[in-house]
């Protein structure tokens, strides 16, 4: 997960690193009297809070908001009140959020900070090397797709230091950084920077942390325009501020009620529901149902579930769902015992009804338990034999049910 | 031969007491794995499931002359055990714990360095050679012997393959699962080179997964093997948003290649046959 620059920026200042000063508004009135507080002169920066990059570049569904995307230079007070009040309930689309885009509930009103040069700077990890590596790029201000096109053709514009598992980096590493930057920094100053960077991305069990832009004043103070941190989610247990960020209206109710039973749920348009107990098992599923013209509502895994209840409520979200017409349960039972999904199902269909078609596909660990207790029920169900023919099963059924 | 593990593999169990561990390495010593004691800080009990039980892995190892261990302890505590597994020199470690945080794996994994011990996993199903033994979770009624070796980062697609494959008369020489997590112990191309010197084994489906660069490592270490046996790479495509967890800098750390489109490509420039479904792989592997 992730969460808002402005709260990143917050988590940023704790750790002494130079943030420009900026406040949260949800009105526009809020807003102009944010940026009245923070400076007695503009100009200001107005940027939209919605988790998902590519700001700047993305644009508004209500036209009112004109062409303009989610970050806007404000010279006066009232162009601040009339951004602010362009963007606030307004829904900002990128290349990140879908064709749906992401409602701006709140806006960030920022002080502008005059800068000689941009860098991008993130601090991320290798996988296969499990090392963490810093990198500088020269190229800011750009979208994930059209910054990675950028790069595949100049090389050039990318530094990356790989630095293992050491918690700083070293003067001359810094040096070298500044050296690639080319500009009025010294490398001490550099060192202090990433080394803040560094103590941030450890202390809250980062995966990666990035700045798009750090700015760079004309007497080589380096500041973060931008800043974005991912966290990780098994060590999230250890963080109760930042696992608190995570309530929020933006994450879908039915995502966040699977996530709290620890559960992954995806919705995608509508047609069938998928229950499946693996990534590559859904992938498979979802791309086996449309090669057969069948689209995918939403699909939840179960991995890793051991509790009957949890399983029942997660099979609950899929079976309320009124994008889903039928659905296809797909079990590779190994450490998931299918005989805990039976009961499921069971306890879901009792307590809601079913009425709309349902196949089940068991395999692997107690399947014949599992098979001989959904019959025992009495609902009414199909058992398929592989993914293909349970597919094949549900839309004959889906079919004929309309 | 086979790849990690046969019928003479001396397993321990770290966490054997726990209701999971309890169910599957029941499961696992009807199959036939050799498991010789569990591990139990401030144990209760003298024995358990029929195996004497230890305080330490230490104590376990010389007691026993175990060479393996597979790690059921929860998230929180798996690190240490780990670290201990490695620590008294276990040769293998399967570690079936999910939901290790990235920080702990990093720390392992450099543990790992010149270490004598193979990490694999966590949050794997673990490794199976069928017919003898294994060291996991597998739904344990499917896998038949044969001269396929499998080795792959996604569990269930693991589990439909090897039901694909049986429908045509072909078994499996060992499997591998690498484990699902962002940071894991054991990458694709050590086991590869394993099944290239396993006599049992033909022929290599490497199964990808979700996300991250193992699979381009893998292809670029593929490439620099000379003689090597024919790699079969499963990538099924991603119509789902699901791999964009990440910011720009894990994908320029990737070489910018992140879809499923580019890594066919440099997966096919290595040597290794690409195909995007299991249609595709049992056709291939019937040519």
């Amino acid at each position: 997960m992730n969460i808002h620059e402005y709260q990143a920026k917050r988590i940023f200042k704790k750790f002494g690193v130079n943030i420009p000063a900026g406040l949260i508004a949800y009105t526009p009135t809020e807003a102009k009297n944010a940026a009245n507080s923070i400076a007695s002169e503009g100009p200001w920066v107005v940027k939209a809070q919605i988790r998902a990059g590519s700001r700047d570049m993305g644009k508004f569904l209500d036209k009112r908001a004109g062409k303009r995307g989610g970050i806007r230079l404000s010279k006066t007070l009232d162009e601040v009140f009339s951004n602010a009040d362009d963007m606030l309930e307004n829904m900002l689309i990128t290349n990140q959020t879908g064709a749906k885009g992401r409602l701006v509930s709140r806006v960030y009103v920022e002080e502008y900070i005059k800068t000689v040069a941009k860098f991008y700077v993130g601090i991320a990890i290798d996988r296969v090397k499990a090392s963490v590596v810093v990198v500088i790029s020269k190229i800011v201000d750009k979208g994930c797709e059209e910054f990675v096109e950028f790069i595949s053709n100049d090389k050039d514009s990318v530094f990356m230091l790989d630095i293992g598992i050491e918690k700083e980096i070293k003067i001359a590493q810094a040096q070298k950084i500044a050296d690639f930057m080319q500009v009025k920094t010294t490398g001490k100053q550099v060192k202090d920077f990433i080394n803040k960077l560094l103590k941030i991305f450890y202390a809250v069990d980062a995966t990666e942390i990035e700045i798009n832009p750090i700015g760079l004043t004309k007497n080589g103070e380096i500041w973060a325009l931008d800043a974005d941190i991912y966290f990780d989610k098994n060590a999230l247990y250890k963080h109760s501020e930042i696992r608190a960020l995570t309530t929020d209206e933006e994450i879908e109710e039915r995502e966040l009620i699977a996530s709290k039973f620890g559960f992954q749920y995806k919705e995608l348009n509508s047609g069938v529901g998928i229950i499946v107990n693996g990534d590559g098992l859904a992938l498979n599923t979802i791309n086996e149902a449309q090669n057969i013209g069948m689209d995918t509502a939403c699909f939840l895994n179960l991995k890793g579930g051991v509790d009957r209840d949890k399983i029942a409520a997660g099979i609950k979200l899929i079976m309320t769902n009124p994008k889903v017409d039928g659905i296809f349960i797909n079990i590779l039972g190994g450490f998931l015992r299918c005989n805990l999904i039976a009961d499921g199902i069971i306890t879901v269909a009792n307590d809601l009804g079913l009425n709309i078609p349902l196949i089940i596909r068991f395999e692997g660990t107690n399947k014949d338990e599992a098979t001989e207790i959904l019959e025992k029920s009495g609902l009414s169900f199909l058992i398929a034999e592989d993914t293909k023919s349970g597919l094949y099963l549900l839309k004959k059924a889906i079919e004929e049910d309309f | 031969m086979s790849v990690l593990i046969d019928k003479k593999t001396k397993v321990l169990v770290q966490g054997i007491t726990g209701t999971q561990a309890s169910f599957h390495i029941q499961r696992a010593m009807k199959y036939g794995t050799k498991v010789v004691g569990g591990v139990v800080p401030n144990k209760t009990d003298d024995t358990y499931l029929g195996v004497p039980l230890f305080e330490t892995v230490k104590e376990a190892k010389e007691k026993t002359k175990a060479n393996a261990s597979i790690v059921f302890v929860p998230s929180r505590s798996a690190k240490n055990a780990i670290i201990e597994a490695i620590e008294a020199e276990i040769e293998l470690v399967v570690v079936i714990t999910s939901g290790i945080p990235v920080a702990d794996m990093m720390e392992i994994r450099n543990r790992l360095i010149g270490s004598k011990t193979t990490v694999v996993g966590p949050n794997t199903p673990g490794i199976i050679t069928p017919d003898e033994a294994y060291m996991g979770i597998f739904p344990d009624n499917i896998h038949k012997r044969g001269k396929i070796g499998i080795v792959s980062r996604s569990s269930t697609l693991t589990y439909e393959v090897v039901l694909e494959l049986n429908k045509i008369g072909l078994g499996q020489s060992s499997i591998i699962g690498l484990g699902d997590d962002f940071i894991i112990g054991t990458n694709f191309i050590d086991i590869i080179k394993k099944f290239n010197k396993d006599k049992e084994t033909d022929c290599i489906i490497l199964i990808a997964g979700i996300g991250g660069n193992y699979e381009i490592e893998a292809a670029r270490e593929y490439a620099k093997i000379k003689h090597g046996k024919p790699v079969i790479a499963l990538m099924i495509n991603d119509p789902t948003p699901l791999s964009r967890f990440d910011g720009i800098a894990s994908e320029i750390i990737c070489d910018c290649i992140t879809d499923t489109e580019e890594k066919r490509d440099i997966l096919t420039a290595s040597g290794m046959i690409v195909v995007d479904s299991i249609e595709a792989l049992k056709e291939e592997l019937l040519k």
